[in-house]
This record gives C-alpha cells, sequence and structure tokens, in this order.
C-alpha cells in the first residue's frame, strides 16, 4: 500500500538533492558562469558584431550546432553580392508572421554562376527586435538563401536603427554556415546536390522521353497512314470499339 | 474627528455606491459600485461596535455574493458592456411603493428600539450582547432550530439549484465530458 | 485629536509597512536563487554594489537584485491597452495590495516596543479576527477580476475566471480547516488563539491539527495562486492570465500584493498551528516571540518555494476534484474528528493517557484511512483525456 502524498514527498528528495548537489558538485552546474571582459566596449549596431569568424565576444559563451537565433542570408563562395542565393521572391516577407522582413527587389538582373540571370534583393531587411526566430521563412525559402544564424551577440544602445539589420549584416559565407550547423549544413547542401542532379536528370530524361515521343509519333503517324491505307480497303462503317466500352461500364455498376 | 463625522463619510460612501449601482450602464461598474455600498455598509456596522455583523457582511456581499454577481455576468453575453441598452421597468410606480413599505417595516422596529439605545446603561448591555461569543451562544442556545432549519433551507436551495443547472433528472440525462 | 491613539496606531502599523515589504524583496531573491539551484543553474549572482565606473564591485552573491528589479519595475512604461477599461485597470493593482496589506494587521505580532495595553488596545485586535482575515483575503478575488477584466484581453479574462473559480473553491476547506483550531481554543480573536498554544501546545502537534494544518497549507496555496495551484497565471496556457496587460510598476503592485497575501497566509497558518510565537526562549524573553514569528513564516515560504520547484501545475478539472472532492470532505470529518475527541477528551479526564493514546491513534487512523480511501475514489473517476481536435 503506497503511502499518502508519498510520490510528493519523493519529487521534493529529487529537488532537494539538486538543491544541496549544486553547491558542492560543480559538474552539475549546466551554466557556466558569464566572464566579465572590460576591455570591450558595446558596438553601436547590432549588425557590427563580429560577423564571418563565427567568433563571439566571451569566449566562455557557448552556442551549440542546433542553436538558432535569428535569420541571416547565404551566399555561395566568391563576392557576396555576386553569388547571393537569393531572387527576392519575397516570399519569406510574406510568409513572415510578425512581419520583421522588409525586401526590395532590384530593377535589373544579376548573372548567376551555373544558372540564369535572377533578380536580387536591393534592400533586404530584418528587424531583429520584432522578428521571433519561428525559421517558418527558412521553411519556405524555395532557394536556401535564408538560413537560421546563432549569432545572439546584439545587444546595442540603440533601440530601433540599432537592432534592424541590413543586406550586409545578414550576409553570410555558406563556410560560415557550414561551421556553425555542420549537420544541417551539410544536408542542405547534399539535398540542393541531389536536387540539382534530379533536376538534370529530369531534364535529360525529359529530353529523352520527347526524343522518344517524337520517334513514336514518327513511328505511329508511319503505322496508322499503313492501317489507314488498309482500313480503307475494310468496311469502315462500325466502330466496333464503343460498344464492348459500354458494356464493361455497366458490368461493373 | 469623531463618530458623526465617520458616520456622515461612511454613509456618503454606500449611498453614492448605491446610486452608481442603480445608474450606471455598464454591468460590472455596477456590480463594482455595488460592492462599494456593501463596504460602506459594513464600515456603519463596525460603527456601531456590531463588528461580527461587519464581518459577516463583507464576507457574504462583498466576497460570496459580489463574486456570484461577476460569475453570473460572465455567463452573459453582457460582458463587454459595451452595449448601449437600458434597462427600464415599467411598473415604477408600483415598484417604488412596495420599496417604500418594505423600508417602513424595516425602519419601525428600529425607531421602537431608539429609547432603550439612548439609555447610557443600556447601550453598554447591547455591546456587551453583540460580542462573537455572546452571539455564538445565542445561535446554539435559543436560536438553534431557527439555525437549523435556515441551514436546511439553503441546503435545498442548493441542490435545486445543481438539479436545475443539469436540466432535468441527472439520471435520464446523460452526460459525457469530452 | 487623539495624539495617543495615534501615535498608538503608528507603533502597531509602520513595522508591518517596514517588516513585510523588506521580506517580500528578499524573497524574491531567495526564490529565484533557490529555484535556480533546484534546477542545477547559479541564479542571480551579479547585481550588487558598483565600485567604480570601470567594473570592480561588491556583487554579494546578487543581494543587489531586488533593488535592480524595483528601479526597473518604477522606470518601465506604463502601457494600457486602448480597449482597456482605464480607471479599473489603475484600481485593480491597488485594490489587490490594500487587503493583503490589511490583513496583516489581524497577526497577532506582538512587538517587544508595544506595551502590553498598546497591544490590547492595537486597533485591529478585533474579538472575531480570524473571520476577519476570511473575509478580507476574499476581496483579492475581486481584485484579480477586475484586472482581468478591464485589460480586455481574452487572456487576461480566462485567468481571472480561473482566479475566481479556484479561489471560491479553496476557500471552503481552507475555512473548514481553520474551524478545528477555532472550535479548540472558543475563540475568534487571533491573540488568544496564540496564547493558547503557549509552551509547546502547538495545533500540529495532535492528528486533527495535522490535518487541517495540511489541508490550510494547500488550500493557501490555492488561495495565493502558488505553484502547483498556478492556472490564473500559467505562463504556458494563457501566458500571464490576468495581468497579462500590466507592466511596470502597476505589475510591481500586483507583485508585492501576491507575496505580501502569501506572508499573511502563512502567518496565519503560524498563528492557527505552529503555535505563533512560541518557541525556544520564547517564555523567558517575550520579545524573541516576534522573532519566532517570522522565522516560523520564512519556514513556509521555504516549503512554498521548494513546491513550486517540485510540483508542475495541476489540469483545471483535476484543481476543481481536488478541492470539493478530496479537501472539503475530509475536512468535514476533520471537525467531527475534533468535536468528538475533545470530548472525549475534556469528560474522561480521570483516565488520561490512556484515553488520550486510544483517540490519537483512532483519529490518525481513520482521518487518513478516508484520505486514502478518497484518493482512490477520485482516482477511479479520472480517466485519460480525450481531446476533440487534437490526437
Amino acid at each position: 500500500m503506497n503511502l499518502l502524498g508519498a510520490g510528493i514527498l519523493k519529487g521534493m528528495a529529487v529537488t532537494l538533492k539538486n538543491f544541496i548537489g549544486s553547491y558542492f558538485d560543480k559538474e552539475r552546474l549546466n551554466t557556466l558562469e558569464y566572464m566579465w571582459q572590460n576591455d570591450k566596449s558595446l558596438p553601436k549596431r547590432a549588425g557590427d558584431y563580429p560577423k564571418e569568424e563565427g567568433e563571439q565576444l566571451r569566449p566562455t559563451t557557448t552556442v551549440t550546432n542546433y542553436s538558432r537565433n535569428f535569420p541571416m542570408l547565404l551566399h555561395d563562395d566568391g563576392e557576396p553580392m555576386d553569388t547571393i542565393r537569393c531572387v527576392a521572391c519575397q516570399i519569406c516577407e510574406r510568409e513572415c508572421p510578425p512581419q520583421c522582413i522588409y525586401i526590395e527587389k532590384s530593377d535589373d538582373k544579376k548573372e548567376r554562376p551555373g544558372g540564369k540571370p535572377q533578380f536580387y534583393p536591393a534592400t533586404f531587411d530584418i528587424d531583429v527586435s520584432v522578428c521571433m526566430s519561428c525559421q517558418i521563412c527558412v521553411e519556405v525559402c524555395p532557394f536556401d538563401a535564408i538560413v537560421m544564424n546563432s549569432q545572439f551577440e546584439l545587444s546595442t544602445p540603440d533601440r530601433f536603427n540599432g537592432l534592424l539589420l541590413k543586406r550586409g549584416d545578414l550576409l553570410k559565407s555558406n563556410q560560415y554556415y557550414h561551421k556553425i550547423h555542420p549537420e544541417e549544413a551539410a544536408d542542405r547542401d547534399k539535398r540542393i546536390a541531389d536536387d540539382k542532379a534530379a533536376k538534370e536528370a529530369k531534364k535529360k530524361a525529359a529530353e529523352a522521353a520527347k526524343e522518344a515521343k517524337k520517334k513514336a509519333a514518327e513511328a505511329k503517324a508511319k503505322s496508322e497512314a499503313e492501317a489507314n491505307s488498309k482500313e480503307e480497303s475494310k468496311d469502315p462503317s462500325e466502330p466496333p470499339q464503343t460498344s464492348t466500352e459500354h458494356n464493361k461500364e455497366e458490368n461493373t455498376e | 474627528m469623531n463618530e458623526v463625522t465617520a458616520f456622515w463619510i461612511l454613509a456618503a460612501i454606500a449611498v453614492i455606491g448605491a446610486l452608481f449601482a442603480i445608474r450606471k450602464r455598464n454591468l460590472v461598474h455596477g456590480v463594482f459600485s455595488l460592492l462599494v455600498f456593501f463596504a460602506g455598509l459594513a464600515g456603519l456596522f463596525l460603527l456601531l461596535l456590531a463588528e461580527f455583523i461587519a464581518v459577516v457582511q463583507i464576507l457574504v456581499y462583498a466576497g460570496a455574493v459580489g463574486i456570484l454577481i461577476l460569475f453570473a455576468i460572465m455567463l452573459t453575453d453582457r460582458v463587454t458592456g459595451k452595449d448601449a441598452f437600458r434597462v427600464t421597468s415599467r411598473g415604477s410606480f408600483w415598484g417604488t411603493i412596495i420599496a417604500a413599505s418594505v423600508f417602513l417595516v424595516l425602519l419601525l422596529p428600529t425607531i421602537q428600539e431608539i429609547p432603550q439605545v439612548d439609555n447610557p446603561s443600556n447601550s453598554e448591555e447591547i455591546v456587551k450582547q453583540s460580542t462573537v461569543k455572546a452571539l455564538g451562544k445565542k445561535l446554539i442556545h435559543p436560536y438553534v432550530i431557527t439555525l437549523e432549519i435556515l441551514a436546511l433551507l439553503l441546503t435545498a436551495a442548493l441542490i435545486g439549484a445543481v438539479t436545475a443547472a443539469q436540466g432535468g433528472h441527472p439520471a435520464k440525462k446523460k452526460i459525457s465530458i469530452e | 485629536m487623539n495624539w495617543e491613539l495615534i501615535k498608538d496606531i503608528l507603533l502597531a502599523t509602520v513595522p508591518l509597512l517596514v517588516i513585510f515589504p523588506t521580506m517580500f524583496a528578499l524573497t524574491t531573491w531567495v526564490e529565484r536563487k533557490a529555484l535556480a539551484r533546484i534546477q542545477n543553474r547559479i541564479g542571480p549572482n551579479k547585481v550588487g554594489v558598483p565600485m567604480s565606473r570601470y567594473g570592480g564591485k561588491l556583487s554579494l552573491f546578487g543581494l543587489g537584485q531586488p533593488a535592480a528589479d524595483g528601479i526597473k519595475m518604477l522606470f518601465k512604461e506604463n502601457i494600457v491597452p486602448t480597449g482597456a477599461d482605464r480607471l479599473f485597470h489603475l484600481l485593480a493593482p491597488i485594490l489587490s495590495l490594500i487587503p493583503a496589506m490589511l490583513v496583516l494587521c489581524f497577526l497577532p505580532l506582538n512587538f517587544p516596543w508595544l506595551t502590553d495595553e498598546q497591544n490590547s488596545v492595537k486597533a485591529f485586535m478585533l474579538d472575531g479576527a480570524v473571520i476577519f482575515f476570511f473575509a478580507i483575503t476574499g476581496l483579492n478575488t475581486l481584485a484579480v477580476f477586475m484586472a482581468g477584466w478591464a485589460s480586455r484581453n481574452k487572456y487576461s479574462l480566462l485567468g481571472g475566471m480561473r482566479a475566481i473559480a479556484q479561489m471560491v473553491s479553496y476557500e471552503i476547506p481552507l475555512v473548514l480547516s481553520a474551524v478545528v483550531v477555532v472550535m479548540t481554543v472558543g475563540s475568534l480573536n487571533a491573540g488568544e488563539i496564540a496564547k493558547s498554544q503557549d509552551g509547546w501546545n502547538w495545533f500540529v502537534f495532535s492528528p486533527w491539527g495535522l490535518a487541517a494544518f495540511i489541508i490550510f497549507f494547500i488550500a493557501s496555496l490555492a488561495e495565493t495562486n502558488r505553484s502547483p495551484f498556478d492556472l490564473p497565471e500559467a505562463e504556458s496556457e494563457i501566458i500571464a492570465g490576468y495581468f497579462t496587460e500590466y507592466s511596470g510598476f502597476k505589475f510591481a503592485l500586483f507583485f508585492l500584493g501576491e507575496y505580501i497575501a502569501m506572508f499573511a497566509i502563512s502567518g496565519l497558518a503560524v498563528t492557527l498551528f505552529l503555535g505563533a510565537g512560541d518557541g525556544p526562549g520564547a517564555e523567558a524573553y517575550p520579545s524573541l516571540k516576534v522573532i519566532w514569528f517570522l522565522a516560523k513564516i520564512c519556514v513556509l515560504i521555504g516549503i512554498m518555494i521548494w513546491l513550486r520547484g517540485t510540483l508542475p501545475r495541476l489540469r483545471v478539472d483535476q484543481l476543481m476534484s481536488f478541492a470539493w472532492k478530496f479537501l472539503m470532505p475530509l475536512s468535514i470529518l476533520n471537525i467531527f474528528i475534533t468535536g468528538f475527541a475533545w470530548h472525549a477528551e475534556n469528560n474522561n479526564e480521570e483516565y488520561g493517557f490512556t484515553i488520550k493514546a486510544i483517540i490519537w491513534t483512532a483519529s490518525l487512523l481513520i482521518l487518513y484511512l478516508t484520505a486514502k480511501g478518497l484518493d482512490k475514489v477520485n482516482r477511479a473517476n479520472i480517466k485519460p483525456r480525450t481531446y476533440q481536435y487534437g490526437e
């Protein structure tokens, strides 16, 4: 027979053990104490924090491979603006629940490596004071152009302009993405490659099919012409096919 | 500042609260003004050294009845209090007469008691009789039957309310919670 | 003007207005620290006294945190929703603080600087102090409802409704468990109840007193919206419940009111069950009584924090059935047992220890078995919840 309220007492014993243990056993503590560095002053804008290296201001702060904070724009190897993946389709702008993304489409098209000329975002702003890190923009992007960054050192003294990340602040290389989220980036790259290969294959298949169809059509036309010439010699008044089909339908009903 | 000033202040609070309770269009505002009226009344009871009555006034009226009214309001669709409708009673003439006569019936015994209260020796006696202990003893000794009948009445009302809320015979009506 | 009376009133009330808000400030810090340690974190440890502009400071385990919180609250923007009822939105936090503060006066805290005479004429040493306590704490519900309604926010209103339903339900076991003590002492006066427990004659040291104390403590958790009964302000369900739309100092007032209510109801629990100011050395040095009283309050608050770190939040239906189907029958039974035991003890004094032993074991057994049975019946009725739309 269980003692009444034994579950509560058991739970309280567990929390008590944690409470006391956390004072004696440093291994228990799952957070590290925040180290103060007085020699570095805060940048004026959130975008001014170190970008490319993924370096954090404080040496002890850690982020895991799966943490996410705010979105960033990806570009492939090369000049950021020449290899930007975003084509300013504005899907993310429309899908963003708190509407923190602002995009202006460019007037001209730009050549992309290994692709057609595309539009590019003339303006791409994300207001990180509004962004709620939901990752929906990442989900909807058909070009794998926007992914989540794990950079969190974004505090600034300016509440309005300081927290508005511009296109230049958002642009990160694919290598940086590989550095902060290795598994996710590898998956994504693999998928892009697969998609590309599949597309190629499909294209090839389509071309082949086209070819085959063409050939088949030619062959058919040939045979039909032959048949027609034969049938013409027979009696052409009764088409037998339609009546059989009709009977079939009635049976199934 | 003496008792008279306190009386007039409390009386003013009570009357103003009651007036607001009647005149306010917003139901929730009305309920809260009614609670102000109850609080003023409790203060008046305290002034008369009838502290148990004052406590019960707060506990039962400001606490229980006020919350019950609020509950009832929350169950209606007038919660927002935005509606511009106005409650007007048609038989206001007869209503006034009935209210006045009830008030007189309550007032007459009180007026008759005044000569006894004016007598200082008597008023002390009254105060002594109205302590919590004395009240409790009276409730148990001479008035026990009344108390029990009242309790029975309230229980019957409670069961009736439950039955009414369930809507018919509970055994016949199958209640399923999904 | 009666200056003597005013002096007496000030002497009796000003200490309350100093001690309890100070305790509130410290409790917020202790609570954050303790919860952090329970979750294997460190908790606030940075805010302290800055020594120079470029770092270097006295952090004192983060004891500056309450001050920092207070300053932050003071300077935060006061946001009132456009659709809100501005007057009620302003009144609600004030109304939530007033009953909590007022009720502190009924606690039998015999400050050493008050003579016995002053203590007896103390403004609030009423004859019906205990029932006054319940009457006035009940008004807190109205403030919660007022806040929920005035915010014009669905979540706030839901929180307000939950608060009303919960407080109305738990008021009953709360009062019924206090009845046990009132019956035994034969007085509603807090001072007399305290006096009757002097010399380690506390009410928890009897089976019915223990049962009543446990019921009272559980119900008081629900009355003050403490975890695991914090449904009116459940963050994960309805954001912050009735104070979703509150910010800045109004929010701070709510916060203060909630903690003061915790102290007040713990104080009542100490008065009714834990021997008020009684403790080692209290007989010889009466001034120790205040310290013992406050220490006992602190212990109860500590248990509340501990429970908050341990138990998850109840569901609404569990909350209701726990109050009506478990606590209420148990507390009514407890009243009967107290009556029988009191009569049996007082009418058979010649048997002394034997009769006492029999009564105690019998009542302990009856109470425990009833609780166990009620628990079993209630558990049998709880079925896994099915959802209409979710899978």
